[in-house]
């Protein structure tokens, strides 16, 4: 298996690895917003993973973390500015999600493992793969949830986020099971 | 380079370089920024007018500006409505209203223009919202789950009609 389906299937970060689960649950709520979280996310995480990547050999190792985190609340910060400029309606929606990017583990996660210790070429193919991977978790969510509304209205509310990717993870992991 | 000199300096280009490019966005961005908020505010004032007078016609007030949102409390005088703007202090931080007033002074709307209440539970802010329509009946009860923030709103409504002379405000 390569790279980008390693990240984004094998290792699928909401699906597998279970991170990013806050926004992943609190803007599933339509597609629309769940398609706004899924690019504000995949630029933070592809942007901060290529930054890193090329900087790498100049970050002491005592203080990377802080290095990382900085990087990634500075494109999340940038992310954010353009979406109040250029998507108003969508900012008004969401913004308190973008503004969460930054504490996303998904994301300190790659920077750390993948980012920090490979080159451009590998980090830019794993960004992509795991970014890939949360924007199909978080659109089928989304389709789930705006779909299971009109017989179901609990689905647009915050419990439906949780039993509707509940009943979901089950299914994964049914599949998942049959597969090993 | 010692350990210590070299962790400082990296933290320290690293924070002045996010910093520099961070500003140079944000000056980018200002004024696509400013007119999306003044747009935003200016829509949620027409839905206020509209409630208050029964009609959608075109305002015969003024084109609003940025300023008028933000110097003193009236924002505009138009068909026998007075609007005026009021900040308060919510849960999450704060917030503005647009409250409409016919020239006896009776609440005929309020809308929120800007808010940052807990998402879910700050929802009675966004229209439409039956407790935000509750004020035009004079019986607004605070809401369980929300309490700092319904009581907030509701203290800043009293706020903003205490004393007003809706006629002195808006001669005919």
């Amino acid at each position: 298996m390569n790279r980008f389906t390693e990240a984004a299937v094998a290792r699928n970060p909401a699906a597998v690895q279970l991170l990013g689960l806050c926004p992943l649950l609190a803007v599933s709520n339509t597609v629309a917003n769940a398609v706004g979280l899924a690019i504000a996310s995949t630029v933070v995480l592809t942007g901060s993973a290529l930054l890193v990547s090329a900087v790498r050999k100049l970050i002491p190792e005592d203080v990377r973390l802080p290095c990382f985190v900085l990087v990634i609340a500075t494109f999340t910060t940038l992310v954010n500015l353009a979406m109040e400029a250029y998507a108003f309606d969508l900012y008004q929606r969401i913004a308190l999600f973008v503004q969460i990017i930054v504490t996303n583990c998904m994301i300190l996660a790659r920077v750390e493992q993948v980012a920090s210790k490979e080159g451009l070429g590998r980090t830019l193919v794993d960004a992509l793969g795991t970014s890939a991977g949360f924007a199909a978790a978080i659109l089928i969510l989304g389709a789930a949830r705006e779909a299971l509304t009109v017989g179901f209205p609990l689905a647009a509310l915050p419990p439906g986020a949780f039993l509707v990717a509940g009943l979901l993870l089950a299914g994964v992991n049914v599949v998942g099971a049959r597969f090993r | 380079m010692r350990p210590l000199l070299r962790n400082v300096a990296a933290l320290a280009v690293l924070t002045l370089f996010a910093g520099a490019v961070v500003t140079w966005f944000a000056e980018l961005t200002e004024d696509e920024v400013a007119r999306n908020r003044l747009e935003g505010e200016t829509r949620i004032l027409r839905e206020l007018v509209a409630l208050g007078t029964g009609d959608d016609a075109p305002w015969r007030a003024r084109q609003l500006r940025r300023s008028d949102l933000t110097d003193g409390d009236l924002v505009l005088c138009e068909r026998d409505l007075v609007v005026l703007r009021v900040d308060g202090s919510g849960y999450g931080g704060g917030f503005n209203l647009g409250v409409a007033l016919d020239l006896d002074g009776s609440i005929k709307g309020v809308r929120v223009l800007e808010h940052v209440e807990t998402p879910g539970f700050g929802d009675i802010l966004n229209a439409p919202s039956a407790w935000l329509d509750s004020f035009t009946t004079g019986d607004v009860h605070a809401v369980t789950g929300a309490t700092i923030t319904s009581r907030a709103v509701m203290s800043a409504v009293e706020r903003a009609v205490q004393g007003v002379r809706p006629e002195e405000m808006c001669p005919p």
